[in-house]
């Protein structure tokens, strides 16, 4: 396992919303992590990425405890993440923005905003490198925080509802982003509420319902799996799933 | 333990509820809206200038100036609510803080330039006698001002915990959006907050002014006395800002008794420093 | 044309400040320009923490402070000249810039105002105590220069140069610090500080360097007082007014630009001069009843000071002028 929860529990005073989950992505891997509203998957990302520090268990990255360590830390060992809700820089430009994270592997100004720039062309953004990311739409943004995330050089991604709030369109071009970088040689750990993204992007799913993962297979697989249709996927995504595999 | 020290220790309880009443004034803002008023320590300033208004117009004592400071600065509280806080609330913190500091320092020396920097007092004898209980000897002033103030902190306690208003006020604070959704006016409740929060510190002010010398400055040492508090009480509790505020009246007290009035504000200043690096979270937080 | 105008102005505003104090040459225009620099300095080393970091000090008098006292107290006991102390000021204000910052930086910004303004309260107060370093008394210079080493002049002239020369250096460490990866990192903590640790910046870390940074310059500052007024006490070393007026010049200016704490203190130490000779000592009360409310209305209206102010203004006209030309 390159990055690994072990028997992760976070508890919000009487409320678990994980409940010792132990769930590991391989190296090269492509992991998806779902389930309904509150079941508890982005709790346990944030513990992935040093955002939450677990209340009980412990997070492994390439052999390392890394439970106790900040995010930051953990971004130079080699995490890095996209956020939910975009988090960029509204006051810098697109190429600043970018630069923050290339300056994680290199103290100098000038090295950085070359690599930055290297960056935004590979992610497509060569063209707004200037603009402000205030004037970027909610797809720009979450490109824009992948490319501020690879510009850190990392071994895992970890992307929290990347595509949420896209058009159909702006799937379609966010997946063969992700699909790029996956070639690319790094892991990567998907939430997702999409079900098609899931079913065409993940070699393995881990489904998470109340805190607990209810199911851990192939994508198709785990949906097959009655608890987890019950629980979760409830008929119209099921079709979609049907349709998908 | 002699009657002197048991004397000192009540004294220190009597100043610590009043500490506690506008300290809670300070932690309600700053539970509900994560803006640290700034002004905080003048409201009380203000407050005590206007219980000595009150006596030199109208000859009345606390049980004038008490009310009509209550709603003096209740009212300086909504408009700075409005006029001022309600737009800096999404800036950055800067803005906020300046706005703040900035009521802060016109208000002191708005005070400073109308009224003079010379210390004023009200005369002894407006709350007069001593009381004597169980050999404790206890001017009547300071048996009255720290009754009120338990009493006004309790009664706050009870507003924010107990009451429909309160409820609708602890909603604001804990998801501003999902309460406008449920039918509640996020600046109505806001403004209600500084109101109360302000005439907390109104009833402080005109409380303290009957035992204590007045000045444009005063503020100055409540403000961080209040700071002292919430942060010794955990931010947004007001029963952890009563336990604070009684336990600094009584480290006061004490220093000042040990080791010398002049020290017991350096003895206060660094509690705060040292809750600082040991309980940030204050008495009463969750580690 | 962008050659000439990339050095072209740096190089008139040079010149200007070079020879503001031949031109306006008067003992009370040398004294102002003087004083309009050395608030700068510490306008602008507050600017580091205030500014580029977003971590507001309300007591950042207590660094001016430390810088005086370690200039004069070390004359006092040890004889030597004032400005031997300023090593001693720097690190008295690191090591305060610590016990406050190391706490307070890793939690929301208002524990770090609250205690800026706590420690600089309870300094004074053990300063005003303390008879080692004159308690409420003061301590003095030299009354009389023994060598040039003293820095102890009649003329306001070589202090204007000297003040300049560190304004110069305050700045161009500022520069520095704005192009460097401290630069970066700072406006994207200020941005979110959330998405910036997760991109590897260490957010407290940084604030606390910047911190300390302006913590030592500041001190710098205080030590430049202390050698050209020789004198200081709790109230004019220690003394809440000055966080006050060091804070809304760089304020009014524009916080976190590397010019806007010099332009605030352009603007406001001439007018407080100005109206302390108009009004006496009742204008003291007024002059900060001003301060106050333009510290209120920056806030509500123009938080970004007033050479963001200058930048849109200029953006619309030339906006403007774009429009009508096509």
């Amino acid at each position: 396992m390159l990055l690994e929860g072990r028997d992760v529990t976070v508890a919000f005073g009487a409320f678990r919303a994980v409940d010792g989950a132990s769930v590991g992505v391989r190296e090269g891997e492509v992991l998806g992590l779902i389930g309904p509203n509150g079941a508890g998957k982005s709790t346990f990302f944030n513990c992935l990425t040093g955002d939450l520090t677990p209340t009980q268990g412990s997070v492994h990255f390439a052999g390392q405890d890394v439970t106790r360590l900040p995010p930051e830390d953990r971004a130079a060992l080699g995490i890095a993440r996209s956020f939910q809700v975009p988090l960029t820089f509204e006051g810098m430009s697109v190429l600043d923005n970018v630069m923050i994270g290339a300056f994680l592997r290199t103290a100098h100004t000038g090295e950085a905003r070359e690599r930055a720039g290297a960056v935004i062309e590979r992610v497509g953004l060569a063209p707004f490198a200037h603009a402000s990311a205030r004037s970027l739409g909610t797809p720009g943004r979450k490109r824009l925080e992948i490319a501020r995330a690879l510009a850190t050089e990392p071994k895992v991604l970890l992307l929290d509802e990347a595509m949420a709030g896209l058009t159909p369109t702006e799937v379609r071009q966010a997946i063969a982003l992700v699909r790029a970088i996956h070639q690319s040689g790094i892991t990567l750990v998907i939430v997702e509420h999409i079900m098609e993204v899931i079913v065409t992007l993940a070699e393995r799913v881990v489904v998470f319902n109340q805190g607990r993962e209810i199911a851990n297979g192939t994508p198709a697989e785990v949906t097959s799996e009655p608890q987890v249709i019950e629980a979760y996927l409830g008929k119209r995504a099921a079709r979609a799933m049907r349709r998908g595999a | 333990m002699t009657a002197t020290l048991l004397q000192v220790i009540a004294g220190g309880l009597l100043l610590g509820a009043l500490y506690a009443l506008f300290a809670s004034g300070l932690t309600l803002i700053w539970g509900m809206m994560n803006v640290v008023n700034f002004a905080h320590g003048d409201f009380v300033m203000l407050a005590m200038y206007t219980s000595f208004v009150v006596w030199k117009t109208l000859g009345l004592g606390p049980a004038a100036s008490v009310p009509i400071a209550a709603l003096v600065l209740a009212t300086v509280g909504i408009v700075a609510y409005f006029a001022l806080v309600r737009h800096v609330m999404r800036a950055p913190m800067i803005a906020q803080i300046l706005a703040t500091f900035g009521l802060a320092l016109f208000l002191r020396y708005g005070v400073f330039w109308y009224f003079g920097a010379n210390f004023l007092s009200l005369p002894d004898n407006l709350v007069g006698g001593t009381y004597d209980i169980w050999g404790i000897r206890l001017p009547a002033a300071r048996l009255l001002a720290g009754a009120v103030a338990l009493l006004v902190t309790a009664g706050l306690h009870l507003l924010l915990t107990r009451t429909m208003l309160g409820s609708r006020m602890l909603a604001v604070a804990e998801d501003e959006a999902a309460a406008q959704l449920m039918g509640i006016r996020p600046h109505r409740m806001q403004a209600v907050a500084w109101g109360l929060a302000a005439g907390a510190a109104g009833i402080a002010g005109a409380l303290i002014s009957t035992f204590f010398y007045i000045s444009p400055t005063v503020g100055e040492t409540l403000a961080i006395v209040a700071f002292v508090t919430v942060s010794l009480g955990g931010f947004g509790s007001v029963p952890g800002a009563l336990v604070a505020g009684l336990l600094i009246g009584v480290i006061e007290s004490l220093s000042a008794y040990w080791i010398g009035a002049v020290y017991k504000d350096i003895v206060t200043y660094s509690l705060f420093v040292a809750v600082l690096w040991l309980r940030p979270q204050g008495l009463m937080g969750k580690a | 044309m962008g050659l000439l105008r990339r050095f072209l102005w740096p190089a008139i505003w040079l010149l200007v400040l070079l020879a503001f104090p031949l031109v306006w040459d008067t003992p009370f225009q040398q004294r102002l320009g003087t004083l309009v620099l050395l608030y700068a300095i510490a306008a602008s080393a507050w600017n580091i923490v205030g500014g580029y970091a977003g971590q507001v000090s309300v007591g950042h008098v207590v660094f001016f402070g430390c810088g005086a006292y370690g200039a004069l107290a070390t004359y006092t006991h040890l004889g030597l000249p004032p400005i031997a102390g300023l090593p001693l000021g720097v690190a008295a204000s690191v090591a305060i810039a610590a016990v406050v910052g190391v706490p307070t930086l890793r939690l929301s910004g208002h524990y770090f105002s609250m205690a800026t303004i706590a420690v600089a309260e309870l300094v004074r107060l053990v300063v005003a105590n303390t008879e080692f370093l004159g308690a409420a008394v003061g301590l003095s210079g030299p009354t009389v220069p023994r060598s040039v080493l003293d820095l102890s002049f009649t003329s306001s002239l070589p202090y204007y140069y000297l003040f300049l020369a560190v304004l110069a250096g305050t700045l161009a460490l500022t520069w520095r610090m704005e192009n460097s990866r401290m630069g970066y990192y700072l406006r994207a903590i200020k941005d979110s500080e959330r998405a910036a640790r997760s991109l590897g910046a260490a957010a407290s870390r940084y604030k606390m360097r910047a911190y300390l940074l302006s913590a030592a310059l500041t001190a710098v500052a205080g030590s430049m007082y202390a050698i050209m007024i020789g004198f200081i006490d709790p109230e004019s070393g220690l003394g809440i007014l000055i966080s006050v007026k060091i804070l809304i010049m760089a304020a009014l200016g524009g916080t976190g630009t590397l010019f806007g704490p010099l332009v605030g203190a352009a603007i406001l130490v001439p007018l407080e001069e100005i109206s302390n000779n108009v009004f006496g000592g009742g204008g003291a009360g007024l002059t900060f009843v001003v301060y106050g409310a333009v510290i209120m209305l920056l806030a509500r209206f123009q938080p970004g000071g007033l050479l963001e102010l200058l930048g849109r203004l200029r953006a619309r006209a030339a906006g403007r002028g774009a429009r009508r030309a096509a």
